[in-house]
């Protein structure tokens, strides 16, 4: 990971107990690779007050107690944190990998051929490009579902104009150049190109997911019948490294 | 009398007899879990979920029982203690009217009930001294009904609890035991007023400033625990600048693209492409989260400095709840958590 331009970090007061903080900056992917690596330097160092952190795509947003800390006083906890050095300690930690085992077909992602059509593939092609795109884990989304960077396609997907309303747990979407997995039944205005037959989050246990931000995903299409016979329980991952 | 107040917790069963429309666990919700997608949960009206939890000498984010809409009633096998806080509500044990906002007795047998007003708040609270077995999610036993956990009650469900209660050695009739500093909220019955802190987005709409202040809006029957949806009037950004996804703190306005105004609640998640107008200051949050379909709601803008001493004020009244609750069950040798002696944390500064 490379240093991030913390010099120019943004903090705004929200409401009378929280701070939005971003780090302008012209290119998006900085802008976005730099306020993750902020927000694990700001939780190594947890400044008084802090009740919780909200991450956003390109922002963070800090909850504290007014009673205990002030937006002022935050947002001078925030400014002396981006001056530090970089340091080890706050390095990213050990990097997961997973192969998440897609049924791409009609009934499993009722979205593949419009998809493909808008972005001129067929689709076989479409599959293909998403079992060879490399995800990374940008943030822990809705239920903690694994929101992902990394679609390489011709062009960004397009939301769909009206919301599926009950899409099936285990779905795998698609929109602009990211994926995310759907945990629970539910909506969204995601375009559904797939379905792992893995149970991503599974709040019977204590920690009901098994990735964090920064892990690395692929795809890889299986059939209906190799899918049914992996007899898929809880996502693991298949490989950590450095 | 201060013999065998207390002594070994021991197992009791409430048995709930009436459950209204819905009845579940509820805490003061989930800590650190935001940036992992889970909102933080908990009671909506947390003052009341606090103080009920007070009146029965336990810690404030003990598991409690919140019910929205109907009656609830519990009847336990052994004497327990109860409070019941929260939206306006007549409460009776064994059929006979005693006072919300106090410290209870219900002798085993006997059925306490809980009857909130239409129209005065629409979430109640029952705490009961001890410990209730809830299954918890990310260490709170606050639902979150989008990852399918529940945590309701239903008629007929056997609710355990873990508690040293053994019953008072005094007689039913007797006068009322305590007399506490109690901060009892008040749910009027005309509109009531939010004090909102403005924030970045109110600049992206001229004029906005003036509408919701000059404005009534009332809580529609389409709102839930991730938002309250107000019919009123409202204005638009003209352009429409991309907004990417980010946190928002409980209690945002948010304008969405119909004539409608958001406030979010604590169920909230990220949220893109709508301007926030301003932020509910944190001590009006309990008020909120009592407001029901009908509930008419005017709001008021405040700077930091005043919303801040707001809350300091009402910190402060639950803090003197706390120690007087600690000195009065101390008295009768009632055991109550660590941390609640007098000689606890400073009170906060009222500046």
């Amino acid at each position: 990971m490379t240093t991030a331009p913390f010099t120019t970090v943004a903090v705004e007061p929200f409401g009378d107990s929280a701070v939005m903080v971003t780090v302008p900056h012209l290119d998006q992917a900085v802008r976005r690779s730099a306020i993750v690596a902020f927000r694990n330097r700001f939780l190594a160092h947890r400044p008084h007050g802090v009740l919780d952190v909200v991450s956003g795509l390109e922002s963070l947003l800090v909850e504290f107690d007014p009673l205990r800390t002030a937006p002022e006083q935050m947002e001078y906890a925030v400014r002396l944190l981006a001056r530090l050095p970089d340091d080890w300690s706050e390095r990213p930690r050990t990097v997961r990998e997973f192969a998440v085992p897609v049924v791409f077909d009609e009934e499993t992602g009722p979205d593949l051929a419009a998809v493909a059509e808008e972005v001129g593939l067929d689709p076989d092609e479409l599959v293909e490009a998403i079992a060879k795109s490399t995800f990374t884990i940008a943030l822990l989304g809705a239920a903690m579902a694994p929101m992902m960077d990394g679609l390489g396609l011709p062009r960004p997907v397009r939301r769909r104009a009206e919301p599926r309303t009950d899409v099936a747990p285990g779905a795998l979407m698609i929109a602009g150049d990211n994926a995310i997995i759907q945990p629970f039944p539910g909506p969204t205005g995601w375009r559904v190109v797939g379905r792992t037959p893995h149970t991503v989050v599974d709040i019977s246990r204590p920690d009901p997911v098994s990735f964090g931000t920064g892990d690395v995903v692929r795809f890889v299409p299986v059939t209906r019948d190799e899918a049914a016979a992996l007899d898929a329980g809880f996502l693991l991952p298949v490989g950590v490294s450095l | 009398m201060t013999t065998a107040i207390t002594s070994a917790t021991k197992t009791v069963a409430l048995e709930c007899t009436d459950a209204g429309w819905i009845t579940t666990f509820q805490d003061l919700g989930r800590r650190d879990t935001e940036r992992r997608g889970v909102p933080t949960g908990g009671a909506a009206d947390q003052h009341s979920a606090v103080v009920a939890n007070l009146l029965v000498g336990n810690p404030r984010g003990a598991t409690l029982i919140e019910n929205l809409g109907g009656e609830l009633a519990l009847v336990p096998d052994a004497d327990v203690l109860v409070a019941v806080t929260g939206a306006r509500a007549r409460v009776t044990i064994g059929g006979a009217p005693v006072g919300s906002w106090s410290p209870l007795v219900v002798p085993a047998g006997q059925e306490v009930r809980v009857h909130a007003e239409v129209g005065r708040g629409t979430r109640t609270y029952l705490a009961v001294h001890g410990t209730l077995a809830a299954q918890t999610l990310l260490g709170s036993t606050a639902p979150d009904a989008r990852m399918g956990f529940g945590q309701v009650i239903t008629r007929g469900s056997r609710v355990l609890l873990e508690t040293g209660f053994r019953g008072f050695p005094r007689r039913y009739f007797e006068p009322p035991l305590f007399r506490l500093p109690v901060p009892v909220p008040r749910f009027d019955e005309g509109p009531w007023v939010v004090d909102v802190v403005a924030s970045h987005g109110i600049h992206t709409i001229p004029g906005i400033r003036e509408v919701i202040e000059d404005s009534e809006y009332v809580v529609t029957p389409r709102s839930n625990h991730v938002g309250l949806r107000l019919d009123g009037p409202v204005l638009h950004p003209d352009t429409g600048a991309e907004i990417v996804s980010h946190g928002v703190p409980v209690g945002a306005l948010q304008i969405p693209h119909a004539d409608e105004l958001i406030v979010l609640g604590r169920y909230r998640s990220l949220t893109a492409g709508y301007p926030i107008v301003g932020v509910t200051a944190r001590d009006c949050l309990p008020l909120l989260g009592q407001a029901g379909p009908g509930q008419r709601l005017r709001f008021r803008w405040t700077d930091h400095e005043s919303a801040v001493r707001r809350l300091a004020r009402r910190e402060a009244e639950v803090r003197a709840l706390e120690h007087a609750v600690a000195e009065a069950f101390a008295a009768l040798g009632f055991k109550t958590p660590r941390g609640l002696a007098v000689s606890g944390a400073p009170l906060p500064g009222n500046t």
